[in-house]
């Protein structure tokens, strides 16, 4: 033990209380308050979504983080998943917005084809035997979803790099949108994004055409964009002056969604 | 003489507001998905698996409101805590903080002391051994947890750090467990503060203090010895 200091031992007088120890009342009456206190805190955070005056400042944040992200982005950074990583197969989930699973129905609306259009010199109608038939690429890859999971699959399809050549895109050509078939689905990307070379436009999963729960007949994959921003049931890809939003990025998810 | 330097002081209470949002919102994004697991993977070490955290202990409302704030905050926090540590180490307030020699021994008789083993309390300078190690340890994990949290923010782009930690899965679940410590050392600071030395709070707040309403000058332990000596 330590030898207390003189100090000390003049303050010590054995046998007599301290003055606090005296007052017992205070002791509960203060945990009681402090108890009040931390439970109404907690109660006033409860689930909240903070100040309405917050807003701007978030959206702020937002542009600012997507500037930040923009100078991030290299086309040299490609995702590679863990060597261990088991592909999710039939784990892999299944999102749309449409009340069951969007199918393409030829009897009502023709044969599908996908529409690249916008500033573009030379429109595009591809059917699924044309996307086929390009030059296909195939990686397997990461899917990083904004509630946190991730997945993997592998993806083959089209490079849009490749497409967008065919299609003569023109310098102004800023922005991408892509229109889906699932409701009033769509999500626009930067071009940047749009032009990486793993950004696809996917037609088969772990070796198979996709199907109806995964987006047939085609769909847009890059795993520099969080899932929601990859739309499903392709139908039209736009290039674009201007961004065009998208169906989660207006009701409040980031607009950039980069990965 | 104050007893923390208004940047301190600053600094603290930012950190404070910065790191209760930081904690509710990333604790609203977790239950979007309360696992660790890749989807068609098990997971080795959560044991608390699809259980979701009570909604009142979280911030944000919604997955996408609380990603806003979440990267909003962050920079509150990065920035707020790079001006405390650049002060600390500029103004020499470092020395109150890192372990001294003899740190062991010296935790262990505070230990002694709370646990009512030993009945005076151990000499100190401004802060005692366990505050020193609380105190040196909270921009150790929130390094961590900062770093944790730009792998799993950008996991492609900044692939060779999340690579480091593991990949994605793993450097999400360091980020949890640091998340974790934090809380637990807040918790325990605050517990400490509240049943040992509430006159530290005025310290934090107005810089106010005087070697009379010391732990230590009190021989205070938890809900013991509130009141100053008389004079």
């Amino acid at each position: 033990m330590s030898e207390p200091s003189e100090r000390r031992d003049s303050l010590r007088v054995r046998g007599v209380s301290h003055p606090a120890e005296r007052v017992g009342i205070d002791r509960r009456r203060f945990l009681a308050a402090t108890g009040g206190a931390l439970g109404a805190m907690v109660l006033a955070a409860c689930d909240s979504l903070g100040p309405r005056s917050a807003t701007s400042l978030l959206r702020f944040a937002e542009h600012e983080n997507e500037s930040l992200e923009r100078t991030l982005l290299r086309h040299t950074s490609m995702d590679v998943p863990r060597a261990g990583a088991k592909a999710a197969g039939s784990h892999f989930p299944s999102y749309f917005i449409s009340d069951t699973v969007p199918v393409w129905d030829e009897a009502v609306r023709g044969a599908w084809r996908l529409e690249i259009g916008g500033l573009v010199s030379k429109p595009l109608q591809l059917s699924l035997a044309d996307l086929a038939a390009l030059p296909r690429v195939g990686y397997k890859l990461d899917h990083f979803c904004v509630e946190g999971w991730t997945a993997v699959a592998t993806r083959t399809g089209v490079r849009l790099a490749d497409i967008a050549r065919l299609a003569g895109v023109q310098p102004d050509a800023r922005y991408v949108d892509f229109q889906s078939f699932d409701k009033d689905y769509h999500e626009s990307w930067d071009i940047e994004s749009a032009m990486h070379p793993q950004t696809l436009v996917v037609y088969a999963q772990d070796g198979h055409y996709l199907n109806a729960a995964w987006g047939a007949p085609a769909r847009i994959y890059s795993p520099v964009k969080l899932g929601y921003k990859n739309t499903k049931y392709l139908t039209r890809i736009t290039f674009l002056p201007a961004r065009n939003g998208g169906y989660w990025s207006d009701r409040g998810y980031e607009w950039y969604g980069g990965v | 003489m104050k007893r923390h330097h208004v940047i301190v002081r600053i600094t603290h209470w930012v950190n404070a507001i910065a790191l209760t949002i930081m904690i509710g919102s990333g604790l609203r994004i977790f239950n979007a998905y309360p696992r660790f697991a890749r989807r068609g993977e098990t997971f080795c070490c959560y044991p608390f698996a699809g259980r979701a955290i009570p909604a009142n202990l979280t911030f944000g409302g919604w997955l996408g409101g609380a990603r806003n704030w979440h990267f909003a905050m962050m920079w509150v926090l990065v920035v707020n805590g790079l001006v405390y540590l650049a002060f600390i180490y500029l103004h020499g307030e470092w020395r109150d903080l890192v372990p001294r020699r003899g740190v062991v021994r010296d935790v262990g008789e505070m230990v002694k002391f709370y646990l009512t083993i030993r009945k005076d309390h151990p000499r100190q300078g401004k802060h005692n051994a366990l505050q020193r190690m609380a105190y040196f340890s909270m921009p150790i994990v929130g390094l961590i947890a900062v770093v944790t949290g730009i792998a799993i923010w950008k996991p492609v782009q900044l692939a060779p750090l999340t690579n480091l930690m593991g990949g994605y899965v793993w450097a999400r679940y360091w980020h949890f467990w640091s998340m974790l410590l934090l809380v637990i050392l807040t918790l325990g600071h605050i517990f400490m503060v509240f049943t040992v030395d509430p006159y530290s709070i005025l310290a934090m707040i107005t810089g106010r203090y005087r070697e009379r309403w010391s732990p230590e000058a009190r021989n205070a332990r938890p809900f013991v010895h509130f009141l100053p000596r008389d004079e």
